[in-house]
């Protein structure tokens, strides 16, 4: 009796913790409770792993669109994109030469919605390097690069770099004669340092491109191995690189103190709204923690009440805006226009004109005069002088202002047109009449090597720039116009690669006028 | 902050939206599900899902039947449309290779301009169905074709005879008789793939004589030449009759004089095995993607070689339009694939293994495939713009002066240095017995026997220096001051002076060659100095001397360009 008494006691109470389990499984999950209070809404993003690269708080500047256009997010997004795409592809596709063609083809024709796959994979691979590019111009014409976010800037600038590897080792996969001969010319690329190597005839002891093109492919030409390593690459070493410096700038980004906003902003935001529960950094209740004596910007005490929102909801429906946004766009253009898949690779026929994936192409633009300059000396100088913006401009004046520092938009639009011209101008002098090696076929390759139009177009820059430096009296101004200039120089090449070079590199206005092949 | 509310909400649904029309473009807007939506059997509508045809074996998998509903196994919808239509009859079933293995096109894709293969970057298109018998070429390679006027008197033959009256051969003739009897004669069309009764003739004869009334009573009395035409006919019905004539065609051109097929051929010219496998988006072509590029291309190159290949040295092709789509379709062929042995056909392990040839080795067949490129389909010579005009082999007024041991080596042996191969030697080229029926035919062609006139093969003893300056002044305009040709054809090869005669050169001065640039230089003429006999023969003498004293055997035994090379 007893026996049976206890036994349906414990039944009772099975069945009762059954019905609650639902219920205590999600408390469980999310431990603060319905995020109904601005105290909920807090603990409910620091306690949760994903969440908590959030600040608690977030200023209503950031929240406007015009403070960041929310480019960073959707960079962000489109690598999520990328991620889940590309794990649903590796299901299907095998790293090894000709297999790998047909399981793209089987991707493309037999897997049901592996074309639609496919073409968001392309796409968002596509979208997100151009959003990376376009964070890194918002970041530099608001100027949020500066102290304290030097290092985040840093860490942006590794991001671009691990971008642009990513889409680039993507590039070969689907091994079909596009691929091949766009990552033939890629390491060639990678090779440039030998044309100064040669120049200097040092070439046979001392050849670093050969090993870099070598460390790239794992052969002397585009084959397996290569596939493998762009393949480990693509899937793994580079996403799991970036990943993690993704988490670092986020990271960075709160603890930088939030987005960088003008000192008078809380003055030029409109009031709060009548339901918000404003926050006191007054408080009495708040005690000092060990954070603050830390040295760092966290606890912000005694500057009123604060234009803050809880990141909860509001950063997060902001962030899920740009989110779905990106898909939208990702999906639309996916359902537009399919990724393209050439034949099977065939390294007997290089495809003429071969063209590297179009973010190279300015690149490949300056090849075409000097490989060391083009394809080495300037991106590096370019990547140099990017990663010391922050430690030469140390003013103060319009951080977090669209087009920040003297001269404002005006500098920005004149530095465009300069740029522009320039540009236009180099590239069209040297396609209407050659350079050097036209006019002299036996020119020293040094001499081509330091006078090319790119370097020359660097060089046009560079004075401009100190020009602008010292007629504003500011670094700041200079940085403005160089990097505008080096803006135009990227898009123009790039424009000029993709559309009007044809067969032999030689310059077109249209492909319909291209020789017959 | 509503506003990123908003932008959520908004964008969101038109994700969703864009998800959907996805779903709609898979599920509903596929072609292939549409068709078979349409598609009603007797018993009602056909269920809707993807179907194949799978051969581990070859590696296919295809889905054209998803569409050609009617071609899938135990599938019979009523042919509404023409997309079910059935697939025409064939020697063996088309479901136990797959599709693309005969067609081409891709078999994994499931809309039509992908499956067909007619877009940009897929190599293997489907072959055009006027061009379907070219898929045989994939498996099969016929033997014993005969050159097209062969074939085309056979085929005359066949029907002059009336034996269409009671035969149906190629979905042509036959009568079908009211009543069980069915069809008069047996169907022909695969007697030569299956064979028949060499008897025939004779149990024929018989039939006429048991039975003289009745349809039998047509039959005639038949004379060798045309028992010999029919028999060539039979063979070459092989279900395939285009392909036949095709074949039969590209004898007739005589395109293996320089190139090769499955390693029988010249070796001037690329090797065409694999022609019919071109990726037409390599090729230099109007007219879309896909096969009608790979056909436009075609079809230019035969007319005119060198504007879509540059630099080529082909003579254009001076046929019909008819016989170059003909050619096309057996160009298109040439797309032999290795094949497990259990699927390799009997005709290919025999012309492959076993030696048999592609083409019938009688002499008309071998001269046209062969000869007629260069030298002329009468044998007559041909002279093509920038090359150096190729002699008349059949001429009566050369045959008259040479052996067939001389033309034997002739062909066997060819010219070194120039572009007549050695046809026994060269990988490829002809065997013994060929070469002889080539002889035979040749000696037919100019309807000329050898006159010999009793000398020895060495008779000239006159004064070489003499003939020096009287080659200078009567020969070296056209074969060139040291010989080496030019209008004319070299006199100092080595090969030609080995085998001609002393009577064949002097001849041959003293009468020329009627109706080409030689003259005869006895007659007198404004032209050319007329020399005497003596005049001649001293140009013999002088000709000889060219000829260099080969090492013993090298000449017969070593290869001719290498031989060459290592005389002093």
């Amino acid at each position: 009796m007893n026996r049976q008494l206890t036994a349906s006691r414990a039944l009772q109470e099975f069945r009762n913790n059954l019905r609650q389990a639902p219920r205590r499984i999600l408390e469980s999950a999310f431990r603060s409770g319905r995020p109904v209070s601005d105290r909920a809404r807090a603990l409910f993003v620091f306690g949760n792993v994903f969440l908590h690269l959030h600040p608690v708080r977030v200023h209503r500047w950031s929240l406007r669109w015009t403070t960041t256009l929310g480019l960073g997010v959707a960079g962000a997004a489109a690598f999520l994109l990328t991620l889940v795409t590309g794990v649903l592809l590796m299901f299907y596709y095998k790293p090894y030469p000709d297999v790998a063609y047909q399981s793209i083809k089987d991707l493309h024709f037999v897997v049901p919605t592996g074309r639609f796959i496919r073409n968001i994979h392309r796409w968002a691979g596509n979208v997100m390097v151009v959003t990376v590019l376009l964070h890194m111009a918002r970041v530099f014409y608001t100027a949020a690069y500066r102290k304290p976010r030097e290092f985040n800037w840093l860490v942006g600038l590794a991001l671009l770099v691990l971008t642009l590897a990513l889409a680039f080792t993507g590039y070969l996969l689907p091994w079909d004669q596009l691929a091949y001969w766009a990552i033939t010319i890629g390491a060639n690329i990678a090779q440039s340092p030998r044309e100064l190597t040669d120049a200097l005839g040092i070439t046979s002891w001392f050849d670093p491109g050969g090993l870099q093109r070598l460390l790239l492919l794992g052969s002397d030409t585009v084959g397996a191995e290569a596939l493998i390593r762009f393949y480990l690459l693509h899937v793994m070493i580079l996403p799991l690189v970036l990943a993690a410096l993704l988490a670092v700038h986020f990271w960075r980004v709160r603890k930088d103190g939030g987005l960088a906003r003008p000192p008078d902003a809380d003055r030029r935001l409109p009031p709060l709204p009548g339901n918000t529960y404003p926050v006191f950094t007054e408080a009495p209740q708040k005690t000092y923690q060990v954070v603050a004596i830390v040295r760092g910007r966290t606890p912000v005490v005694g500057a009123g009440p604060e234009n803050t929102l809880p990141s909860m909801p509001h950063l997060l429906y902001a962030e899920l805006a740009v989110f779905m946004l990106v898909v939208f766009i990702c999906l639309a253009l996916s359902l537009a226009w399919d990724a393209p898949l050439k034949e099977i690779a065939n390294p007997l026929v290089p495809e003429n004109p071969a063209k590297a994936p179009w973010y190279f192409l300015g690149i490949q633009e300056l090849v075409s005069y000097s490989a060391f300059m083009g394809g080495l000396g300037i991106p590096l100088l370019a990547l140099l002088g990017l990663g010391l913006i922050p430690y030469l401009d140390r003013e103060q004046e319009g951080t977090g202002e669209w087009f920040a520092g003297p001269g404002g938009a005006r500098l920005a639009g004149l530095s465009a047109l300069f740029g522009f011209a320039a540009v236009v101008a180099v590239e069209a002098f040297a396609i209407r009449f050659g350079w050097i090696r036209e006019w002299f076929p036996e020119a020293p390759q040094l001499l081509v090597t330091l006078i090319n139009p790119a370097t020359l177009l660097t060089l046009a820059y560079a004075l401009f720039s100190l020009w602008i430096l010292r007629r504003y009296d500011s670094v700041r101004a200079g940085a403005v116009a160089l990097f505008t200039c080096f803006l135009c120089g990227f898009v123009v090449t790039t424009v000029i690669g993709t559309f009007f070079r044809g067969p032999n590199w030689v310059f077109y206005w249209s492909a319909a006028d291209w020789p017959a092949h | 902050m509503a506003r990123n509310k908003y932008l959520l909400l908004i964008s969101s649904l038109g994700v969703l939206a864009l998800l959907v029309a996805a779903i709609v473009q898979e599920h509903w807007l596929r072609e292939w599900r549409r068709i078979q939506r349409r598609a009603r059997s007797a018993e009602g509508p056909v269920p809707v899902y993807l179907r194949q045809v799978v051969n581990t074996t070859l590696g296919r998998a295809d889905r054209c039947v998803s569409c050609h509903l009617r071609m899938a196994p135990g599938e019979t919808p009523l042919a509404t449309e023409p997309v079910l239509a059935a697939h025409p009859p064939l020697p063996h079933d088309p479901l136990e290779f797959g599709c693309t293995t005969c067609h081409g096109g891709q078999g994994q894709a499931t809309d039509e301009a992908h499956a067909h293969g007619n877009v940009p970057f897929w190599p293997e298109p489907m072959l055009p169905l006027r061009f379907a018998e070219a898929g045989c070429g994939t498996c099969h390679s016929p033997s014993g074709i005969p050159e097209a006027q062969t074939l085309a008197e056979a085929r005359l033959a066949f029907e002059r005879l009336d034996c269409l009256a009671c035969h149906r051969v190629d979905g042509r003739g036959g009568t079908l008789r009211p009543g069980a009897f069915g069809m008069e004669g047996p169907d022909l069309s695969y007697v030569g793939l299956k064979g028949f009764d060499h008897q025939w003739y004779a149990k024929h004869l018989a039939k006429v004589r048991h039975a003289p009334a009745g349809p039998w009573s047509a039959f005639r009395e038949i004379d060798e030449d045309d028992l010999e035409r029919l028999r060539i006919f039979l063979e070459s019905r092989i279900g395939a009759p285009r392909l036949v004539e095709g074949q039969a065609v590209f004898y007739k051109a005589g395109c293996l004089g320089c190139h090769k097929v499955s390693g029988v051929g010249g070796d001037e010219g690329p090797d065409l095995s694999q022609a019919g496998l071109k990726d037409p988006g390599r090729l230099n072509a109007q007219g879309g993607h896909g096969s009608p590029r790979l056909v436009n291309w075609l079809l230019e190159h035969f007319r005119s070689p060198s504007s879509v290949v540059a630099n080529s040295q082909m003579p254009a092709v001076t046929l019909s339009d008819r016989e170059l789509e003909l050619l096309t379709l057996y160009t298109l062929s040439l797309r032999r694939r290795d094949l497990p042995s259990s699927f390799t056909p009997r005709d290919r392990i025999r012309t492959t293994r076993l030696g048999e040839r592609e083409f019938r080795t009688d002499g008309a067949t071998l001269y046209a495939a062969f000869c007629s490129g260069c030298h002329g389909s009468r044998g007559l010579g041909l002279r093509s713009a920038g090359m150096p005009a190729f002699p008349a082999v059949a001429h009566p007024d050369l045959l008259q002066l040479v052996s067939d041991q001389f033309l034997i080596a002739t062909i066997a042996r060819g010219r070194p240095g120039r572009r007549m191969p050695a046809w026994a030697r060269i990988n490829g080229g002809l065997s013994a017995q060929e070469i002889r029926t080539v002889v035979l035919w040749l000696r037919r062609l100019g309807g000329a026997d050898f006159k010999p006139d009793g000398r020895p093969r060495r008779w000239v003893n006159a004064d070489a220096s003499h003939g020096r300056r009287l080659y200078r002044l009567a020969c070296a305009g056209c074969h060139g001051p040291n010989g080496e040709g030019g209008e004319g054809p070299a006199l100092n090869n080595p090969v030609l002076l080995e085998a001609a005669t002393d009577s064949f050169l002097f001849e041959t001065i003293r009468r020329g060659r009627r109706g080409t640039a030689m003259p005869a230089f006895s007659q007198p003429s404004p032209a050319h100095p007329t020399l005497a006999a003596e005049e001649i023969a001293s140009v013999v003498a002088f000709l000889r001397s060219w000829e260099r004293p080969a090492p013993p055997n090298v000449a017969s035994t070593a290869h001719p360009a290498s031989g060459e090379r290592n005389l002093p």
